[in-house]
């Protein structure tokens, strides 16, 4: 019986080496272990064995299943590992077939260009107030020390709808709204759509535009510079350099233009910037005495600066639109691009 | 305005080049457009002589010419001028040079004879129209010279852009102030003699100014016995390299003074002018004046003329007339130096459409104490190269003088503006080399040239500018930050913004105006409130001539031009404002809109995603799910009646009673006006009323801790029935445990008898006290089965 069990152990190894899948692993654990199997028909013979015999053989007998059940339990892991890992691999799949993508829509390059301008200045105290599009003339001219006859208003080719009403050349109307309603100090942007007879690579009749104002008891122009600067190169860049040039506007004095380092060749002269490593990207200046004036601010008790930008030339610049008319063309390939 | 930088060099010192110059003039303040080199292409070209003349033995049109370069000896060229003479001063092409029509000239054999250069004509050198022959230069020019520098052409001329406040920019020596008070440099004004004759200026002439709110100042001068003639070859290159055409000597004066010193003058035929006098006027109605450019002009009141006894000679300040202009006849010339009101200028030019050398200064305001040193100018001139003698003194009658204008400045005033430490002695120093005189109290006295300058703040820009912007410091606001105004309505329209753009939506941004017709191609009926809308007096084109009331055209055109370029599924919104007529206010309301059109495909279009056709409930799938995202669950939709879309399928969105907007299938007649090959959908929703009835706060409810069941239902009902009716009856009778109620599918076809239609609902039930048992749904259910068909005769299908 001892040898018999030894056999059967050296049987089952062997055999067990043999078994391919869980279905043979199977049928050999029945072929041993079963009712009528191998190592159940030797254990019930134990009790034909002498009561000398039956501890040494029946500690063998536990052995023998002990060391059977564990390399039963081996085999039966390796085979269930290799035939997850079979499935596994009979389930692959072509990953160069494309992605089901989110169909998201776009903002408008205007509306990215316009919200991030809004969250530049937001982040230095400034808040967003409006104003109406179709606008008085006093509003858009006069309040703004352009007078009528003056030739500062052939600055901004004007569309009218009757002889007082038109459409606003600029945002900068809201700056008297504004301080009508409100004591300083002011610290506001304005949005917003403005129109001039215009059209040609670089205009269209419909434009956006965004106004600063800041008043205070002692705004110095150098603030001016410092505000603008801060915007520059938060919205171009940290390396951006930012010049400024005296100019004309109707309301403010001293004025300036300003322009920045060339977004493309940084400022060593390129295509983009005419030779000039510079880009015009706004007007500003310090805010006229007469404005504070019609807007019943006493100019010796308050100082201020405001300066405009307008949208589509930082777009343009931002995005390297060559022609800004593109812009409102809602072209969908063009749009897809944002 | 356009300078030569060799004129510029009569009156101010400097050794900069054209770009220099440029970049110094752009950080004061104006601008140069472009910069043209003078004379390019002309590098190896020289002055010759032609010496001696031979016949070519080879040829019969051909010369050999022995020329002088400068050199120590002749050199030989071949020549087929016709007008190749010994004698003859004419410019040589050197070996080596390259011509501006890019012919480049080499050492060569011509007919077997050597040829060292090429004598050229004007249209060879590129600087005339000359095809005839040789170019002659006058006998004296330098022989062997650059021909650049002896014609004059070794100049470049800046086109500079002035800003409207700086009439006195406008001329050379206004320029070269500018350029002085950077550099330090003095102003080198031009030394004016006016050797006058005997003859009395007064028993000539008169001037009588009728209008002298329009003119503050007038004064004339006479000069006999003038001969007008071309001018001298160096007055026609200097007005000719700043663009101004020459015309004949006298003429040529009065511009090459106004472009000097900025004041615009005018010479008249003394023998045309009625009476020989002067009478400033306002134009009498109905008349009228032919100007120099041979055009009548019809007068108005409001015009001031410059008349004599009878008739109007000139238009003041703007043109000269026809019949008294300078001729080769002319003998005897009044010059007329005037100060005319600015705005009065600008209205006449603008009038008559009118816009001149001299207008441009007059209504920028030119200077009413130059009118004399211009005057004087011109006459010397006039004496010097047109002969003549001037009559003895000025008419000078001057209504309208005013005192200098004085501006008290605080330096420290200065430096609070500007944020600045400049001394007070830099301060005056730059005024002074401005022309301002600054006392030592810091009285400013306003130079009279210098319009645009009466207030303190006008002296602190002056000293900004020249002080340097780059100089001024960077520093940041150190000010209260203001309390914020509401920001709900921008919140709201981000959300909604947000919102369409999560739907797939592509924002489009179009102009605010279209064409008239427009509104017609939308079949939007007369009497239709959108039909009134703004008209643009001046508009750019018909296309863009009425203010938007409605965004639909704007972005049924974007879907057209799309379409167009085969683009197969559009998905478009615009949020912008329209433009409606108010009765009692002048300015219109400006009421927000939010639009939208879907046309053609939805979907990704790609595997396991493909394109679906859109239809009717992808559109009304985002307006619904706006009106979730703006908070608004309590809105009625029902069919309506809009000419713009398809009469079974839209309907009309309303809050609280109050109209919010539709939505629908585009009418067929509307696609076929936009060309859309497929089906379109819309929706344009006011955003006012939207933002009326938003509610962006949120209170979160407690989560059942009890799952949910879920049974799925179908019934088959009339294919009349509105889908809407079993979901009422389903929530009436479920009360408070039916939780949601979907429809997940629609059927009509097999199985499903003619007239019918099979509606699956999931419904889902829960308790927010328990945990539902089987039996208590199967009440439930089983009660809205019942229901479902003894109200709506709906059968339950298995």
């Amino acid at each position: 019986m001892q040898e018999e069990l030894k056999k059967i152990e050296a049987e089952a190894l062997s055999e067990l080496q043999a078994v391919a899948n869980s279905a043979d692993l199977e049928e050999l654990r029945i072929k041993y272990f079963g009712r009528k199997g191998r190592l159940s028909t030797v254990m019930r013979g134990m009790g034909k064995l002498s009561a000398a015999e039956r501890p040494v053989i029946g500690k063998l007998a536990n052995e023998v299943r002990g060391n059977l059940t564990t390399a039963f339990e081996e085999v039966g892991e390796k085979l269930a590992r290799q035939e997850r890992e079979n499935q596994l691999a009979m389930e692959a799949i072509d990953i160069t077939l494309p992605g089901r993508r989110p169909q998201l829509g776009v903002k408008h390059p205007i509306t990215q260009t316009l919200e991030r301008i809004q969250q530049i200045f937001r982040g230095m105290g400034f808040h967003v107030a409006d104003g109406p599009e179709i606008e008085h003339e006093y509003y858009n001219f006069d309040a703004l020390n352009t007078p009528a006859d003056h030739p500062a208003r052939d600055l901004q080719d004007t569309l009218y709808i009757t002889d007082e009403v038109l459409l606003r050349t600029h945002t900068s109307p809201v700056q008297v709204r504004f301080m009508e309603k409100h004591a300083p100090p002011v610290r506001i942007i304005v949005p917003g759509k403005a129109y001039r007879h215009d059209y040609d690579v670089s205009h269209t009749p419909t434009f956006h535009q965004v106004e600063g104002l800041l008043v205070d008891y002692h705004v110095t122009f150098s603030e001016l510079k410092g505000v603008l600067h801060s915007f520059a190169r938060q919205m171009f860049g940290d390396q951006t350099d930012m010049r400024f040039r005296p100019h004309f506007f109707p309301f403010t004095e001293p004025s300036a233009e300003v322009d920045i380092s060339c977004t493309v060749c940084s400022g060593s002269g390129c295509r983009t910037c005419s030779g000039s490593g510079w880009l015009e990207i706004l007007g500003a200046g310090a805010v006229d005495p007469n404005v504070f004036e019609y807007a019943n601010y006493n100019p010796d008790e308050v100082t201020g600066f405001a300066f405009g930008m307008g949208v589509e030339r930082i777009a343009s610049i931002r995005y390297g639109i060559p022609d800004i008319r593109a812009l409102y063309e809602n072209d969908l390939r063009f749009l897809r691009q944002f | 305005m356009n300078v030569s930088i060799n004129w510029l060099k009569e009156y101010i010192d400097f050794d900069l080049s054209p770009e220099t110059l440029a970049d110094r003039l752009l950080m004061l303040g104006v601008e140069t457009e472009s910069i043209k080199q003078l004379g390019e292409g002309l590098d190896g070209v020289v002055v010759g002589r032609i010496n001696a003349v031979r016949n070519h033995p080879n040829a019969n049109k051909l010369v050999l010419c022995d020329v002088d370069v400068g050199k120590s000896a002749d050199v030989q060229i071949v020549c087929g001028a016709p007008n190749a003479r010994e004698g003859l001063v004419a410019p040589v092409a050197l070996v080596g040079a390259k011509l501006a029509t890019s012919l480049k000239i080499e050492a060569a054999k011509i007919r077997a004879e050597e040829s060292h250069g090429m004598l050229c004509s004007e249209t060879e050198l590129g600087i005339g129209e000359d095809t005839s022959g040789l170019m002659e230069l006058s006998d004296d020019s330098p022989i062997g010279a650059p021909l650049a520098a002896a014609l004059g052409l070794d100049d470049a001329v800046l086109e500079l852009e002035i800003t409207p406040n700086r009439p006195d920019c406008l001329s050379m020596i206004g320029i070269a102030r500018e350029i002085g008070a950077e550099t330090g440099n003095p102003v080198k004004l031009p030394s004016v003699h006016v050797k006058e004759g005997t003859a009395n200026v007064q028993e000539l002439t008169s001037v009588s100014i009728d209008a002298p709110e329009l003119c503050p100042r007038y004064a004339a001068r006479v000069i006999r016995g003038v001969t007008v003639a071309p001018s001298p070859k160096w007055l026609q290159r200097k007005l000719e390299s700043i663009g101004v055409g020459a015309v004949n000597n006298v003429v040529d004066i009065t511009n090459f003074v106004l472009m000097e010193c900025g004041h615009p003058l005018h010479a008249f035929d003394y023998h045309k002018l009625a009476e020989n006098r002067i009478v400033v006027r306002r134009a009498a109605p109905h008349e009228t004046l032919t100007t120099i450019d041979k055009t009548e002009r019809n007068l108005t009141s409001d015009m001031l003329v410059i008349a004599d006894a009878e008739k109007p000679v000139a238009l003041a300040g703007v043109m000269g007339g026809f019949d008294s202009e300078i001729s080769d006849q002319t003998v005897d010339v009044l010059l007329e130096s005037a100060h005319f009101h600015p705005p009065s200028i600008r209205k006449t030019s603008k009038a008559l459409g009118m816009h001149t050398e001299a207008s441009h200064r007059f209504e920028r305001d030119a200077d009413p104490e130059g009118v004399i040193s211009a005057i004087n100018r011109a006459a010397q001139l006039i004496a010097e190269l047109a002969g003549g003698e001037i009559a003895r003194g000025i008419v000078d009658v001057y209504p309208g003088r005013q005192t200098p204008v004085q501006v008290k400045l605080r330096p420290e005033r200065v430096n609070f503006v500007l944020g600045t430490e400049i001394s007070s002695d830099k301060m005056t120093e730059i005024l002074t080399r401005l022309g301002f005189n600054v006392s030592s109290t810091f009285e400013v006295t306003v130079p009279t040239f210098r319009p645009d300058v009466s207030r303190e703040i006008d002296l602190i820009e002056e000293i900004a500018r020249v002080y340097g912007y780059d100089r001024i410091p960077t520093t940041m606001p150190t000010g209260d930050i203001p309390t914020a105004p509401s920001t709900a309505i921008s919140e709201l329209r981000e959300r909604v913004r947000d919102y369409l753009v999560a739907s797939e939506m592509m924002e489009a941004i179009n102009y605010s105006f279209y064409d008239a017709q427009s509104l017609d191609r939308i079949r939007l009926e007369t009497s239709d409130r959108a039909r009134d809308a703004l008209e643009i007096r001046n508009p750019l084109s018909e296309d863009m001539s009425i203010m938007r009331t409605t965004l639909i055209p704007s972005l049924l055109e974007n879907a057209q031009r799309n379409r167009n370029y085969r683009v197969e599924n559009i998905q478009l919104f615009e949020i912008s404002r329209v433009f409606v007529p108010s009765g009692d206010s002048e300015l219109p309301n400006e009421p927000e809109r939010v639009s939208g059109v879907i046309a053609g495909n939805v979907g990704a279009g790609v595997h396991g995603d493909p394109y679906r056709a859109a239809d009717f409930f992808d559109t009304k799938g985002i307006v619904e799910g706006l009106l979730n995202v703006c908070g608004i669950s309590d809105y009625a939709i029902a069919t309506t009646r809009h000419p713009v879309l398809h009469p079974g399928r839209n309907a009309a969105v309303s809050v609280n009673g109050e109209s919010l907007g539709i939505f629908g299938e585009v009418h067929p007649e509307v696609l076929e006006s936009y060309d859309l090959g497929y089906k379109a959908y819309l929706f344009e929703l006011d955003f006012e009323v939207l933002a009326g009835a938003a509610d962006l706060t949120r209170r979160v409810e407690p989560i059942s801790i009890y799952p949910s069941v879920n049974r799925d239902l179908a019934i088959v009902v009339d294919a009349e029935l509105p889908a809407s009716s079993p979901v009422e009856l389903i929530r009436s009778s479920g009360g408070a445990l039916v939780k949601s109620v979907r429809l997940f599918d629609l059927y009509i076809g097999d199985q499903v008898p003619d007239g019918k239609k099979s509606l699956a609902y999931a419904i889902e039930y829960s308790s927010s006290t328990e945990t539902l048992t089987d039996e208590q749904v199967d009440r439930v259910h089983e009660k809205i089965v019942k229901r479902l068909g003894a109200e709506l005769g709906g059968e339950l299908r298995s």
